[in-house]
């Protein structure tokens, strides 16, 4: 029988990819911590309407669910080196553009990314909440940061949680695309192999399965805490 | 000591309160009825700052606060010195009965935990709710949410308590339970402002009773004074449309 689909190095070359395993969740975990932080603010500013701050939001979220993540990545990759240009040339400072880390322009884009996202999962989770609630512990005489901690976030966490699980997966599977700002996750490390050995599909069929068994492990993750946080009847 | 000046409010055009004056002794239990729309609620509301009256003062012993140059402190400090009963409970849904009760004590007063537990402990079974500490709201009937409600209220030791139709948002069944604890709460000598449709409650447990009409104050005695002896005309009306509601005695 004919070489055509090598069946063992699919699986052969699995550890040679999750050795950028550790890149990959990286990404993930970091850009979905700023983002729903950031997510969180933005939500706020929405929900509060303060002046200026939500047009800017309005826009901010806009351009960002208007335009693909690839041209998004690309835009962050050239346009900071070029914005620092500027800085150093009209403040007469000498900040080294090479000195930035590839990861950090990735980091940047997939947290605004997923922040433009959650703020909308994260406000309607907010104004889904009874109003009395909060009306009582403001009763009590919490500050407007005391009843947000106690609790708006408790509850909104609660309405959230299923788009944010499906947010943490999307942004899994979205880091595939770190490779053009050259930094080097799974995806990536595929592409180098297959270059090597020009064994093209068996390496995507390797990631197919990296990313698939990793979407497992979030969807019955996010399935624990639901069941955690729900209170029987 | 209670003491509000001058307080109104509009809602756009509509005039909900007109510069309403009120002088409520310590130990006071003071019923506001009228008919809705009247303003009640929204008169409650704008003592505790919930709602913002467009004038007016509110002082509290020596807290004095001018709706109007209000700072963030006197907010607080006034929502301090007072505490609410709503009609719908609005128990935090994701705390206990127990958790609910120490919210207040831990978050606001600061008081350690181990403590907060104590007083919450001892208000819960003053309103008969020993057994369901830790039960969540939505776990027990109306009745016993809104007596976690009241609980957790008194936990908080506020100079006046606002109670907010406690009872209409109840099935019939269990409205006794409810204005018991808030009978028993009266004879401990607290300090209360109660907006209640229950007019026989009322007549029982209040020392001193409005009619609230059109934003005014219109009437304000006694309860023989307002229920036997009405002197302005939309009182005896009131009044007299209550005549078969208050027949049958209510059973305290």
């Amino acid at each position: 029988m004919p070489n055509i689909f090598d069946f063992k190095l699919v699986f052969t070359q699995i550890p040679k990819l999750l050795s950028y395993l550790p890149v990959t969740l990286e990404i993930t975990v970091l850009s979905m911590f700023f983002g729903l932080l950031l997510g969180l603010i933005l939500a706020i500013v929405k929900i509060k309407r303060l002046p200026f701050f939500t047009q800017v939001v309005s826009i901010f979220v806009s351009f960002t669910r208007g335009t693909p993540i690839l041209v998004q990545l690309y835009l962050t990759y050239y346009g900071i080196p070029i914005f620092l240009r500027y800085y150093n040339y009209y403040n007469e400072t000498n900040y080294n553009l090479n000195s930035i880390p590839s990861l950090f322009f990735v980091l940047v884009t997939f947290s605004l990314n997923e922040a433009a996202y959650n703020s909308e999962s994260i406000r309607a989770a907010i104004q889904s909440i009874e109003k009395g609630q909060i009306e009582a512990a403001h009763s009590l005489g919490m500050t407007f940061f005391q009843v947000l901690r106690r609790i708006i976030i408790p509850e909104a966490f609660v309405v959230a949680l299923p788009t944010l699980g499906n947010a943490l997966i999307s942004l899994l599977k979205g880091t595939s695309l770190a490779f053009v700002c050259s930094v080097v996750e799974i995806t990536a490390q595929g592409k180098i192999l297959a270059g090597a050995n020009y064994r093209y599909f068996e390496v995507y069929v390797s990631l197919a399965i990296i990313y698939w068994v990793m979407t497992i492990i979030i969807e019955q993750f996010i399935k624990f805490v639901e069941k955690k946080v729900i209170i029987p009847d | 000591m209670i003491e509000i000046n001058g307080l109104s409010k509009k809602f756009k055009k509509n005039v909900v309160l007109d510069n309403i004056d009120l002088k409520i002794e310590k130990g006071d239990v003071v019923a506001i009825i009228g008919p809705s729309g009247a303003g009640k609620s929204t008169f409650l509301r704008c003592i505790n700052l919930l709602e913002e009256a467009d004038t007016g003062t509110i002082k509290i012993d020596d807290l004095q606060v001018d709706v109007n140059k209000k700072t963030k402190k006197d907010l607080i400090n006034l929502r301090q010195s007072t505490a609410m009963v709503f009609q719908q409970f609005n128990l935090f849904r994701r705390k206990t009965a127990l958790e609910n009760v120490m919210e207040g004590l831990v978050v606001v007063k600061n008081i350690p935990k181990n403590k907060a537990e104590e007083i919450a402990l001892v208000q819960l079974q003053k309103v008969g709710l020993a057994e369901r500490v830790h039960y969540y709201p939505k776990q027990l009937s109306g009745g016993q949410q809104q007596r976690v409600a009241i609980a957790r209220a008194l936990a908080m030791s506020p100079k006046i308590l606002l109670f907010d139709e406690p009872t209409s948002a109840l099935d019939p069944e269990l409205v006794g339970e409810v204005l018991d604890t808030i009978k028993a709460t009266a004879l401990e000598g607290n300090t209360m402002i109660i907006v209640s449709h229950e007019m026989n409650f009322v007549k029982k447990v209040a020392n001193r009773v409005l009619f609230l009409y059109n934003g005014k104050i219109i009437e304000d005695g006694t309860p023989q004074e307002v229920f036997g002896n009405p002197k302005n005309e939309r009182t005896k009306e009131f009044i007299s449309k209550l005549a078969y509601s208050i027949a049958p005695e209510y059973q305290i």
